[in-house]
Formats: structure tokens, sequence, C-alpha cells
């Protein structure tokens, strides 16, 4: 039992440090556009603008998603705001893609890459 | 570090608020005013939409959308559903094997009666649809039920709802057991479902007329009147019902029983909350 | 006076719905922040941000454990169903976990179930949240 939490925690350092903590890699973005636009995984668009090019004709029940640097400055917030959106604002339309299990943790980190590009 | 506390406080307080007044709204049979939410419900959408008049609502996201209604009033001239109403009338007008028919079941020989529905029924102790009825009327007679969806039962429907059309949508509540069966479906309507964890109120209330890509979700007020409806995406008549159950698939939750108690209370709440406006089924929806 | 008791109402709400669950409350935090395989401290105590289903699906890839965690999220399934709160895709994921399993892919077959179990438990979580929090939602 200790010996597979200490194996837990090895790998969640690892796993973090692959994560949010380092610069988004070209794939890990283009892998969260491909989420954001897809209608089964994230659909993202179904609610939010964002200044792609490519997302065309969204749908406008979110904010426009820009300046998300200056809006989540730490990464992290943002990433616990797609896990699960409820906890900031309990009648939200939005569904808690982390907490349900809508989306992979891998692939939310992909979106949040994605996102931070705008 | 004061910030963040300040902020805290600020977070309590807000969500202290909200539960407030919520803890004396109406979730209690001793504490629930149907009439106080129907008013609720009509003042909220007249507060958003301030240039809809209020009859306008049975046109549901036409009502609001100046866009899509031009359509719409382009497919109203020759409605879809209009093979469906004379199939209804045939189906309406067929005698059972027995020799009787549908007139014998209901009140004023089943002409112009869809705004008394969803009804409590006090033999049965239970809310009755007119879908229902249809069924319970031809298992009375002898005869075997219908689907609950699509089909005979949504022509028949389609025909009663025709023969009501302008009638002022009338739901009664007339004892505990009715209002029980009213907070139960007004508890469903606000309940979040499925693993996208919506609720109706999330698309029909909040998010009506706000694009989901490229769909504008419809106002609740309004709602039921004009069921059972012509879907083009269905391609066909469908009952009020077999949409509830789209909705439940759609935010990926595993539909409630058609015809079952829980849609049956949710179908009367929702048919409450529209009381005052007209009948004018069936419609023709995208 | 009337003030007073709806605040007392809310205060015994809030205490009554963060109370209840205060480490998962903790947990879903930290996981949401994070992700899997993160460490974190509660209470005194050293945790790791894996659902109780991804932990048990860590298990050794073998006939046995991959048996007994389908067995399990079909249990869990059931359940959510009694309340009439299942999601559409768990079938499904059972049934890909049982395909796996026959096929021989322990491992993927345990992961598909933990998946499979943890949507259960989220739909009974969500019918018992939903016995309490439906009346924020209405317009006043």
């Amino acid at each position: 039992m200790r010996k597979s939490i200490i194996k837990h925690a090895l790998l969640g350092l690892v796993l973090v440090g692959a994560s949010t903590m380092t610069l988004a890699s070209a794939d890990q973005i283009a892998k969260g556009k491909a989420l954001y636009l897809n209608k089964k995984a994230g659909n993202c668009i179904a609610c939010h603008m964002i200044p792609d090019p490519d997302a065309k004709l969204p749908g406008n029940q979110g904010p426009p998603l820009v300046a998300m640097k200056a809006r989540f400055p730490d990464p992290k917030v943002l990433r616990a705001q797609i896990w699960d959106p409820t906890v900031k604002n309990p009648t939200t339309i939005m569904p808690p893609f982390g907490k349900h299990w809508i989306l992979s943790e891998d692939d939310i980190d992909a979106i949040v890459a994605y996102l931070y590009q705008y | 570090m004061k910030i963040i506390k300040s902020l805290l406080v600020g977070a309590s307080l807000a969500l202290v608020a909200s539960i407030t007044q919520a803890a004396s709204s109406g979730n209690t049979l001793a504490s629930v005013d149907p009439e106080a939410d129907r008013l609720a419900m009509q003042s909220f959408f007249q507060k958003r939409f301030p240039q809809v008049p209020l009859d306008d609502y049975v046109n549901g996201i036409y009502s609001l959308d100046a866009g899509s209604r031009e359509q719409w009033e382009e497919i109203e001239e020759f409605p879809p559903y209009e093979f469906d109403i004379e199939e209804g009338e045939i189906l309406f007008n067929t005698a059972f094997a027995n020799g009787k028919s549908y007139a014998g079941c209901f009140a004023n020989a089943g002409i112009g009666i869809r705004q008394n529905f969803p009804r409590w029924d006090e033999s049965q102790g239970k809310i009755v649809t007119l879908e229902l009825a249809i069924n319970q009327c031809r298992e009375a007679n002898g005869e075997k039920k219908l689907g609950w969806k699509k089909g005979k039962i949504a022509q028949i429907s389609a025909y009663m709802a025709y023969t009501s059309r302008d009638n002022v949508f009338d739901v009664q509540i007339p004892n505990d057991e009715a209002k029980a069966a009213y907070l139960d479906g007004k508890q469903s309507f606000y309940t979040r479902r499925g693993q996208l964890n919506m609720s109706c109120a999330n698309c029909h209330i909040a998010g009506a007329n706000i694009l989901i890509r490229a769909d504008l979700p419809g106002p609740t007020l309004g709602h039921v009147t004009h069921f059972p409806v012509f879907r083009s995406k269905w391609g066909e008549l469908g009952t009020l019902q077999r949409r509830y159950g789209g909705c439940q698939k759609n935010v990926r939750g595993v539909p409630q029983k058609t015809q079952g108690e829980k849609f049956r209370n949710l179908e009367f709440f929702q048919t409450y909350m529209s009381n005052g406006l007209v009948v004018n089924g069936p419609g023709a929806r995208k | 006076m009337k003030k007073t008791i709806s605040l007392v109402a809310a205060l015994m709400m809030i205490s009554g719905v963060v109370a209840a669950h205060p480490f998962n409350e903790a947990f879903n935090e930290q996981r949401a922040m994070y992700g899997k395989g993160h460490s974190f401290t509660w209470d005194g105590q050293t945790y790791i941000t894996d659902h109780p289903e991804e932990v048990a699906a860590a298990a050794e890839a073998n006939a046995a454990n991959a048996t007994k965690l389908l067995a399990s999220a079909k249990a869990k399934y059931a359940e959510v169903m009694a309340v009439d709160f299942g999601w559409t895709l768990t079938k499904n994921l059972l049934k890909s976990s049982n395909k796996a399993l026959e096929a021989g892919d322990f491992r993927k077959s345990m992961n598909i179930s933990a998946q499979a179990e943890y949507h259960s438990r989220m739909g009974i979580a969500q019918y018992h949240q939903s016995q309490t929090e439906w009346i924020m939602a209405v317009p006043e």
C-alpha cells in the first residue's frame, strides 16, 4: 500500500512536470483545437466564440474566449474552470468536463494549451 | 492576503444570498405556490424580452427570433402536419371493434378539450396526459395500446389539439395530491441530469434564444402549446414526451419512462406554466 | 425576524452541503487544478488525486482483477439505474470492458471499467445533489 502511494506520488511529479507547468507543444495545441471543434469531444465551439479563423459559426451561451492569459494568469485556475464550472457558478449550463469524465485529464490539458493561445 | 480574504467573504455572502432567496421559494409542498411560479415565469421572460407580447410565446422560439420566424411562417403556409390532422380525424372517428369510439371517453365528445390536459384524475390518483387518456380509452374498449411517441397516437392527439385551437390552457390543481405532482414536475424541470449535467431550465429559461452552435433553444413559456409537433429533424410528427426523452438523451442521460410518473408530472408542471396561453397545436418545428 | 430565520436556514444548508463531503471537495479542487497523480495534504495526511476507481484499475492486470472490476462497475450501474440517474455512455463502456476482458486485454478492460464505475458513482452523486440544489435555478 505504502509502496503504491509513493509510486503514485512519483508518477504525479512526472505528470505535473509534463502537463500545464511546461510550455505547450504544437502537438498539444493542435489536439486541444481538435477537441474544441469536435462535436463528440469538447464541442466548446457550441457555446464559445474564439478568435481562431477555423472556429466558424460558434454559439454564444458562454463568454467569448479572448484575452485568456489576462483573465486567467494562472493556468491551473482555467483548468479548474473547465474541470467543474459549477464550483464558481452553481447554475451554469456548462458541463463539468473533468468531474464527469467527459474528457480525459490529458484532453483538458490540451484544451487549456489551445485556449492559452488566445 | 487581505484581498483574498475579502474575496472569500464576498463569495460566501453571495452564496448565502442565493440560497436564502431559494430557501423560502417553493421547494416543499407547504411553500410551493403554483400561481406565483407561473407569474414569476411570465415576468422573467417579459423582463428579458420586453418587446415580445405574452400571447406570442405560443410560437416558441419564433416569437423571439425574427430570422427563423420568417422561414417558419413559410413552412406554415403549407403545414407539414396537415396530413396528420386528417389521418387523426379519421382514426378518431373510426369505431372500435365494440362499436364505440374515442368520443365516448371524453368530455364534449373529445372536441375542443386539449386545454384541460394534463389533468389530475381523482379515481386513478395520478396525472393523466391526453396521450395516456387516448390509450386508456382504447384499453377500456378492448383495443391494444398505441405506441406513445409517434404515429397514430400523435395523429389523434394532433387532431384533438386542432379542434381546440385558440382555447385557453386551463390546467387545474384541485388538491394537495395534484400539488405534490406539480411540485415533482417542477423539481424535474430544474434538475440536472446526464453526463452533461443539464436541466430543462438551463436551455429553456436561462439559455432561451441564445445560440448553441446553430440552434436557438425556445422559451419554456408556451413550450407545450403547439405539441404534438412535426419536427423537420424527425421528418414526422411526435409527441411532447418523445421530445422529453430526446432532450434527456442529448444531455447523455438514460431517458426516463415515456408516460411514466416523472414525465407526466413534468408535463403537468410545464403545461401549468403556460396556463392563460392558447392551444395552437399541432405545430411545425426545426 | 424573518431575515434571521432564513439566514439560519441558509447557514444550515451551507454546512449541510459543504460539511457533508469536505474531503471530496478538497480532492476535486486538487484534481481540477492538477489532474491525475498529484499529491496533496489534507487534514495532516497525504493523498493522491487519483479516483478510487483509477487506483483499483492500477492493480495487476490479470483475468481475476479485470473480472472483479467489471462486476463492480456493473453493480454500480445497477445502483445508479435504480435511482433513475444513469448516463448513456456507461452501457457501452461496460460492453467494451467485457470485450477487452474476453480478448485477454486485461489492462484495457480494467481502465474502461474504472471509467464506467466512476460515471455511475457521479450519477448517484448527481441524484443526491438534485434533491436540494434544483431550487437555485428557479426564477424568483
